[in-house]
């Protein structure tokens, strides 16, 4: 059954990416896309980039060289857009509040050069493959890119949790899917690369990413275009009290 | 393998963080019709009379060392406890600001804008306040700063007042206590 090139194999490469390619036409056409430019392009650029290496590997055609070319630049293509995104969701969520958009700033930058520290640490510490460095190195970059994806998120949802700021929908379902996808895609690039795992069970490995990945284009789908349900509207219910009698005592203080 | 691991524990660890913040986000959206239960009033006067350092000195000099370290530990806990209040009023007060930003009326959204920065700002002060206490309580000898959470206190209280005026003037908000 997790065989590559089998038809459930086939189904999860090229369903999500089509999907993607879909919610892509859908978010432009109502005006979404605006809103999350930088998603628009991920889930564009990436759905092409992926179909264009399933068209690589099926196409008797193409070497094993053009194979991993094409798969280099796709990675590179999308790591370039999944960090727009970060700034997307980092800008949206925090960028509006003063108080906390410079510190968020400042401490992201610091957690974005020990990620990459990390991730390098990582890279170097991985058993090498000499014989076919370009598959080795993409698997290593590819590695790299979940690790700090994965803790950029982290410290994203930290943030917004200790400041208890609820995130607008949308930007909420982006970042949620983009976080599962990344921590399973870590978790499983890690074993494939540093495991030492048989063939076989490698493969399950590459069919649970690309099951993870079609799960979470499922989830941008509801989060983006499954309305939100209407709330009943009602004023925020404030306790008792004087307030006057309140802002009297305060300047008082203020101004002893 | 021990490298894969190490991976493969982080990638959990952080898919469980992520998870466990995304589930409480949505049973704080679930259960935020009644927030303004939620603050704890907090008493700015008493709060003010521990942070002054008029107050400290006076202690210096009248108690023997062994005895001010003591008292002095004494208030930076009561400190503690006020500052982590007002921590969590702050967050309150955030979610109160950041529902009322939905509002259709431009001073609403203003004032519930500048309510959530200020919320936002007091929240920020009250993790640096709270660092320095606890490393006050090591050294009770060294000075303190809780000054700019009570500065940001008082300002959030104005923001919160006027916020609860603009959306419903019969009933007004408090987040102080006792004056």
């Amino acid at each position: 059954m997790f065989r590559a090139h089998s038809l459930l194999w086939t189904y999860l490469w090229v369903a999500p990416n089509l999907l993607l390619l879909i919610l892509g036409f859908l978010i432009w056409k109502l005006g979404i896309a605006r809103k999350v430019p930088a998603f628009f392009a991920l889930a564009v650029l990436s759905a092409v980039s992926e179909l264009a290496v399933y068209a690589a590997d099926v196409l008797p055609t193409v070497g094993p060289r053009t194979f991993w070319g094409i798969n280099w630049v796709g990675l590179l293509i999308e790591g370039v857009l999944k960090f727009l995104l970060f700034g997307e969701i980092f800008s949206q969520v925090f960028g509006s509040y003063r108080s906390v958009a410079r510190l968020g700033r400042l401490l992201i930058q610091w957690v974005g050069v020990a990620l990459i520290l990390v991730a390098t640490a990582a890279a170097a510490y991985a058993p090498q493959n000499s014989r076919f460095g370009i598959v080795s190195g993409f698997h290593f970059l590819e590695q790299a890119v979940y690790l700090i994806e994965s803790g950029l998120l982290v410290f994203i949802f930290l943030f917004s949790f200790y400041f208890h700021l609820v995130w607008e929908r949308r930007l909420f379902g982006i970042t949620l899917g983009l976080s599962i996808s990344s921590c399973v895609h870590l978790a499983s690039w890690a074993l494939i690369d540093n495991g030492g795992l048989p063939d076989s069970k490698r493969m399950i490995l590459v069919f649970l990413n690309m099951a993870t990945y079609h799960v979470c284009v499922l989830i941008w789908f509801y989060y983006l275009l499954v309305p939100k349900k209407p709330a009943a509207k009602s004023a925020v219910s404030l306790p008792e009290n004087s307030l006057e009698a309140w802002n009297r005592e305060l300047e008082r203080l203020v101004q002893p | 393998m021990t490298l894969a691991i190490i991976l493969v524990i982080a990638a959990a660890v952080a898919l469980i963080v992520i998870l466990g913040v995304a589930l409480s986000r949505s049973l704080q959206l679930s259960a935020g019709t009644n927030l303004a239960t939620q603050i704890q009033p907090i008493d700015v006067e008493a709060f003010r009379n521990l942070i002054d350092p008029a107050e400290d000195d006076y202690l210096r000099r009248r108690l023997p060392a062994a005895e001010f370290r003591i008292v002095r530990r004494r208030r930076l806990r009561a400190m503690a406890a006020y500052v982590h209040t007002a921590g969590r009023n702050a967050a309150v007060l955030v979610r109160m600001g950041q529902a009322a930003l939905a509002a259709g009326d431009v001073p609403t959204v203003e004032a519930a804008r500048r309510l959530v920065d200020n919320a936002l700002l007091l929240r920020r002060n009250a993790a640096f306040a709270l660092l320095r206490i606890y490393l006050a309580l090591a050294w009770p000898n060294s000075g303190l700063a809780a000054e700019p959470v009570l500065r940001g206190y008082e300002k959030l209280n104005g923001s919160a007042m006027l916020l609860g005026r603009l959306q419903n003037p019969a009933t007004p908000v408090r987040i102080s206590a006792s004056l």
